[in-house]
């Protein structure tokens, strides 16, 4: 089917003052001067309390007693609550998560009881009195144990639990989802391939590491009506999960209230609900007091979504001119112990784990499997990186087996508009074959090159990627524009300003659509009371979807000046058009009317009576062309994804053969933008994601001891790149084909610029050593050693 | 005990206990929000303050230690109307989320303080200190190096 | 996390009055000097002092100066101190070129080296420099002062010869004509504790001091490799000689670190490479001092 812009378009051929220039952000100077306001900044005055939360120490365990009474009675204490005071199951996609924990604790981490005290450290001090009693059961840590016969069930009333309709869990299992894609004759295509490879790819768990740690503060007061302050990239979804959740206590949507300032980062890891909502139960047994809870560093790692691991298992079969016949991809991710979000990243990915190739004959199996580690969840890339790890590794091998280069074998691969997606919907125009011959240009790609230094050598890669945001099918943005007595303009909208530069480019699409300069925009941060609906700032989409509210809003606020000047001055609608801040008139040079002179008071006629008034518009957007009903064993039939952001990524490093130290020295990625609102924004995500990626794969990972305990929740031992950890030369590269329902052709970027990191240094680690590393992520110390293997093997 | 400390010029007499961190009671006592609480354990830099016109992590000096001292956050360089490195910042995208943001304009102060014309691995080594996940530090190097270049002279 | 447990805190403003704290105090106490281990440890309350004494007002420990041949590093002497030193940047650039592996530019400012090795973990980089210095640990106590051989400093994993009551004033270094070299094995370009060290001094015909970190308990010096070395010209065949006994002179764990194997085969690697480094410099040539050789 054909995507349409949700209405009426500005001209194409219309000259662009705003959308698609560096302007300046407009939250720079907060940033820059120590003013920007992040939630543990504000100030909440004597009465703020504090929370601290035991956990459980282990993975796996049935709770036999907690005894509170020596916290109770501590100094300082106000409150201690334990599961028996919530009872209340929550979730994102799936219910399957309590607040605090019920009978069982299910994975090292766990929150078994909160205490709420005067002070942080009489918090802390009395939450080490509590003592609980565990009777202690062996966990299930690795994905596939846990989908093996008679393996322990971690969640026995999996059948019970209520999920949105896109997810298919199996009764019995430790399967929480099991996504499946079934087109053509997989069976068929490989007896008649050339080639097959067939091999396995293991993908560690990863965490998010925004600066600014999981903070909430919440306030349930005398009129019973709960506000919440929290570092959060979803203000609504909170405030409905809150509702939802805690619906038991008699509270509806409109007495739940969310605030978020600033937020130091996301990542993903600050989507849908994790502390917060022991934060907001908490607060209603204090009636009257802010309760503060933060977590530390460590709880940071150990619990909040983290990346899940996968291990995939891949077949591909192609014909000697290297045409993709088949793709069989099995990807069993270990989802952790609650899976009311990361379900829907193995759905995601199982929708779309051919990578952007025209596939044929797919057989795709995303599982999502209950482990008893922490909780999976969402983080930028969205399972795309975690596929697209073996994915792109096993291209580069499969073309290297067939006698092809690498580059030529994935443009005559690649997924282009038109082309059939893996669940029967049509690929969007895309800029792929741009994003891989302008990124092969930038590294030199087909030209070796060698090192001055004896000790190193250099290698390239190249790897694509693609990626759609998941969500569901109707979720939704919406805008609400002012304008003041000076012609400026206050937006009120709920994406999150993460860092991305957000609230700048909603002010460029605005300020483009009513001729007014991003300097006299202000976009506020979300109040859920106040702001209008956002469903998350996730999925790289707020560009596009917020971005088409906020367009409509600027639409309809331009319609009423017009209406305002056609009454007064007769001119028709049509024949008006804003520049520099002014109504101007095709039919009349001369007419020019400031905005300032009317937006709020209107303008005076000639008897003296006023027309118009404040300006204030409104805008909202759903798309109206997806639907998540498709055939749970087959896939087909539906279309779950919006558009997919296409693009490439190339490096060159340099090895020290004896260390296995790695260097990037150059590294290129082409990424589709469709249009660049602002190409500096651009940049800055390409950057930003591209070494968030090389760290994936260089050296963050993290670590479990056999219990299921993490070895390293500090920044000591998970490692994340300082200044000295990024290649000495990056080169972005802004491609635009524009999508046709994005607000001037955009769409979103952020996510992506990570996904092709983690292959394209699998390949170059190759191209350099003749080494495959399979398994994530490529440390120095498993460079050096395969080194070691490899030339003590040649000694044999 | 008793903690005589100078903030951003201004002269504070507090009684705080030993445990405190110099980290907290800026900001819960004396209301200095820009050094931030990233790790408490000195590791991310987002605590980063001048103490005696050097950079120190707040949140790794008891306040205790910090008597008799003088205290220096953004808040106190930007007071007088933004520096040039600050505006280097601004034009060069060279922050996201903003977090780290005032640990990083303190290191790098620092670091153009003693040696005014960095090279790029100088302007590495003084920033290795300070996490930012979500620059990829390219942009901040950039400014530092341009305001190394520039009216520091 | 705030600091959960609580203790009292003490500023001495003589060395006599803080040996008197010391001695007289009968609960667990800590001395307090740079403290981004001590504060660090408390917070994750892997200590539990019930007193900790600030030596910082202590006049006398701020020495970094040369006496004759004698270097003399006070115990407040921070890591940045040593790297802005001209005495050091002359007359002992390894100490300078450990100290810039260190943490970062936050921390040095604050870290004393006479800390890092009272904290006395495996990892310490001041631990091999010193070593490989001959350096003198001087303690004052109720027993009055006590000169110690660094060789004799490190007990145990984070034990040293220091007994409680007392208060480390300062180290002391003799001085001669020499090349050396820190090399430290890292798990990226960043800030990181050592994965394996080694911290090498030449001296004229060819005597040479060897000591590794991060691949024992505690640092660790090789008499074995420096007699290997002493008197015979560098060439391949004595550094491929020395190379193959690095195994049997460590004793690396497998930690998430780094494998013990890892370890072994790097210290390998950054033994050959300290030892030409090391050898160039006391020549006056070889890479400049803070180049990283891995």
């Amino acid at each position: 089917m054909t995507v349409e812009y949700p209405f009426e378009a500005e001209p194409e051929d219309a000259e662009l003052k705003t959308v698609g220039t560096p302007v300046v952000r407009i939250d720079g100077l907060d940033k820059i001067s120590g003013a920007a306001q992040f939630v543990d900044d504000i100030d909440f005055g004597p009465g703020l309390l504090h929370a601290a939360i035991v956990e459980s120490p282990y993975a796996y365990a049935k709770i036999i007693s907690i005894d509170t009474s020596k916290a109770e009675a501590a100094k300082g204490v106000v409150r201690v609550a334990t599961g028996k005071d919530f009872p209340y199951k929550f979730g994102m996609y799936m219910e399957d998560r309590y607040i605090f924990a019920q009978d069982y604790v299910r994975f090292v981490g766990e929150q078994v009881a909160g205490v709420v005290a005067r002070s942080h450290r009489e918090a802390v001090q009395a939450a080490k009195l509590i003592e609980v009693e565990y009777e202690v059961l062996t966990p299930l840590l690795d994905p596939r144990g846990a989908v093996a016969e008679g393996a322990d069930l971690i969640h026995p009333d999996l059948d019970n639990y209520t999920h949105v309709p896109w997810f298919f869990p199996k009764a019995d299992t430790n399967i929480a989802h099991w996504r499946k894609i079934r087109k053509g004759d997989t069976e068929k295509a490989f007896a008649e391939a050339d080639y097959v490879l067939e091999d396995t790819y293991f993908v560690p768990r990863y965490a998010h590491c925004a600066i600014e740690p999981h903070v909430t503060v919440s306030k349930f007061d005398y009129s019973d009506r709960l506000t919440v302050w929290t570092a959060s990239q979803s203000p609504h979804t909170q405030r409905h999960l809150f509702a939802e959740a805690l619906a038991p206590l008699g509270l509806t949507h409109k007495d739940v209230r969310v605030i978020t300032p600033y937020v130091g980062g996301g990542f993903g890891g600050k989507a849908g609900v994790s502390m917060e909502i022991m934060g907001a139960a908490l607060a209603t047994l204090v009636k009257g007091r802010p309760v503060k809870l933060r977590w530390t560093r460590e709880q940071e790692f150990y619990n909040t979504y983290q990346r899940q691991g996968v291990v995939a298992e891949l077949k591909v079969g192609v014909m000697n001119d290297g045409e993709i016949t088949a793709v069989e991809h099995k990807l069993y991710w270990d989802a952790g112990a609650y899976v009311e979000y990361g379900a829907n990243v193995v759905n995601a990915a199982g929708l779309s784990a051919t990578g952007p190739y025209r596939v044929p004959n797919i057989t795709n199996d995303s599982l999502c499997i209950y482990t008893n580690l922490p909780p999976g969840g969402p983080y930028r890339g969205f399972g795309y990186s975690e596929f697209h790890f073996g994915l792109e590794s096993h291209m580069d091998r499969i073309a290297m087996a067939i006698g092809m280069d690498a580059v030529e074998f994935r443009r005559k691969n690649a997924i282009v508009e038109g082309d059939e997606l893996a669940y029967g919907a049509s690929m969007n125009p895309s800029g792929m074959l741009e994003a891989i011959d302008k990124t092969a240009a930038a590294i030199n790609w087909g030209v070796e090159e060698e090192s001055d230094n004896p000790n190193t050598v250099i290698g390239k890669g190249m790897a694509l990627f693609w990626k759609a945001p998941a969500m569901p099918p109707n979720s939704s943005s919406a805008s609400f524009l002012k304008f003041n007595e000076d012609g400026s303009i206050n937006i009120t909208v709920s994406g999150m300003e993460l860092g991305q530069g957000y609230l700048t480019v909603m002010a460029q699409i605005a300020g483009e659509v009513l001729s007014v300069p991003v300097g006299k925009i202000r976009v506020e941060t979300p109040d859920t009371d106040r702001n209008p609906y956002e469903w998350q700032t996730v999925a790289s989409h707020v560009t596009w979807s917020s971005g088409l509210a906020v367009e409509k809003a600027a639409i309809e606020a331009r319609g009423k000046i017009f209406d305002v000047i056609h009454q007064v001055y007769g001119y028709e609608d049509d024949s008006l058009y804003l520049e520099d801040e002014a109504v101007k008139c095709r039919t009349d040079a001369s007419f020019s009317k400031p905005l300032r002179e009317f937006v709020i008071d209107g303008i005076q006629t000639e008897d003296g009576t006023w027309r118009g008034g404040p300006i204030v518009a409104s805008g909202k957007f759903m798309p109206e062309f997806t639907n998540a009903n498709s055939d749970p064993e087959t896939g087909q039939g539906g279309h779950p994804n919006v558009h997919y952001t296409v693009g490439a990524t190339g490096v060159v490093l340099e090895i020290d053969k004896e260390t296995g130290r790695i260097w990037v020295r150059k590294a290129a990625l082409a990424v589709d933008a469709g249009r660049a609102i602002n190409p500096d924004l651009v940049n800055g995500q390409i950057t930003g994601g591209l070494v968030q990626g090389l760290a994936t794969v260089l050296y963050e990972d993290m670590r479990f001891d056999e219990g299921g305990k993490m070895l390293n929740p500090t920044f000591t031992d998970y490692k994340i790149p300082t200044a000295f950890d990024i290649p000495d030369e990056i080169i972005p590269i802004i491609v635009e084909v524009p999508q046709p329902d994005g607000p001037f052709g955009a769409r979103g970027v952020g996510e992506h610029t990570m996904i092709g990191a983690a292959p394209v240094i699998a390949n170059a680690v190759y191209n350099a050593l003749g080494v495959r590393i399979k398994s994530m992520p490529i440390t120095q110390e498993k460079v050096a050693m395969a080194i070691i293997e490899k030339s003590e093997e040649c000694a044999e | 005990m008793n903690l005589k400390i100078k903030v951003n010029g201004e002269d504070w007499v507090l009684d705080v206990a030993p445990a405190d961190t110099l980290l907290d009671v800026l900001r819960e006592r004396i209301g200095t929000k820009s050094p931030k609480i990233g790790c408490e354990r000195g590791d991310c830099g987002s605590c980063t303050i001048f103490m005696d016109g050097r950079t120190v992590r707040s949140c790794l000096i008891l306040a205790v230690e910090a008597d008799d001292h003088e205290i220096t956050t953004v808040e106190g360089i930007s007071y007088d109307g933004i520096s040039e490195l600050q505006t280097l910042f601004l034009e060069k995208n060279s922050f996201q989320c903003g977090f780290c943001t005032p640990g990083i304009v303190l290191s790098a102060t620092e670091l153009l303080e003693h040696n005014p014309n960095p090279t790029r691995h100088d302007v590495q080594e003084a920033l290795a200190g300070n996490l930012c996940r979500c620059t990829g530090y390219e942009p901040i190097i950039d400014a530092v190096l341009a305001a190394g270049e520039g009216g520091s002279e | 996390m705030v600091i959960a447990n609580e203790f009292d805190y003490r500023r001495p403003v003589t060395l006599a009055e803080a040996t008197e704290i010391l001695a007289n105090h009968s609960g667990s106490v800590r001395i307090l000097a740079g403290g981004t281990d001590l504060v660090a440890w408390l917070r994750d309350d892997a200590i539990a002092p019930d007193l900790v004494v600030d030596i910082k007002k202590v006049p006398g420990l701020h020495d970094l100066k040369l006496d004759g041949d004698t270097l003399r590093i006070g115990a407040l002497v921070t890591f940045t101190d040593l790297i802005e030193s001209d005495v050091v940047k002359e007359h002992a650039p390894l100490l300078a070129e450990m100290s810039e592996t260190v943490a970062s530019q936050g921390i040095r400012n604050r870290a004393t080296m006479v800390g890092n090795i009272c904290s006395a973990v495996p990892s310490c980089d001041a631990g091999p420099v010193l070593l490989a210095y001959d350096t003198t640990v001087h303690v004052t106590g109720p027993d009055g002062d006590r000169a110690l051989d660094i060789n004799d400093w490190f007990l145990g994993l984070r034990q040293t010869a220091r007994t409680d009551d007392e208060v480390v004033t300062h180290l002391t270094i003799a001085l001669r004509p020499h090349g050396g070299v820190y090399v430290k094995l890292m798990r990226y370009g960043g800030e990181d504790l050592a994965q394996a060290a080694v911290g090498i001094v030449a001296y004229a015909d060819q005597e040479y001091r060897v000591a590794f970190g991060a691949v024992a308990p505690t640092p660790i010096r090789s008499a074995r490799i420096e007699d290997a070395l002493r008197g015979r010209p560098l060439d391949d065949a004595l550094i491929a000689e020395t190379v193959a006994m690095v195994r049997d002179e460590i004793s690396p764990i497998t930690d998430i670190r780094a494998s013990a194997e890892y370890r072994t085969r790097m210290t390998e690697v950054m033994l050959k490479r300290g030892l030409v480094a090391a050898t160039e410099r006391l020549a006056g040539t070889g890479p400049a001092y803070g180049t990283r050789l891995i």
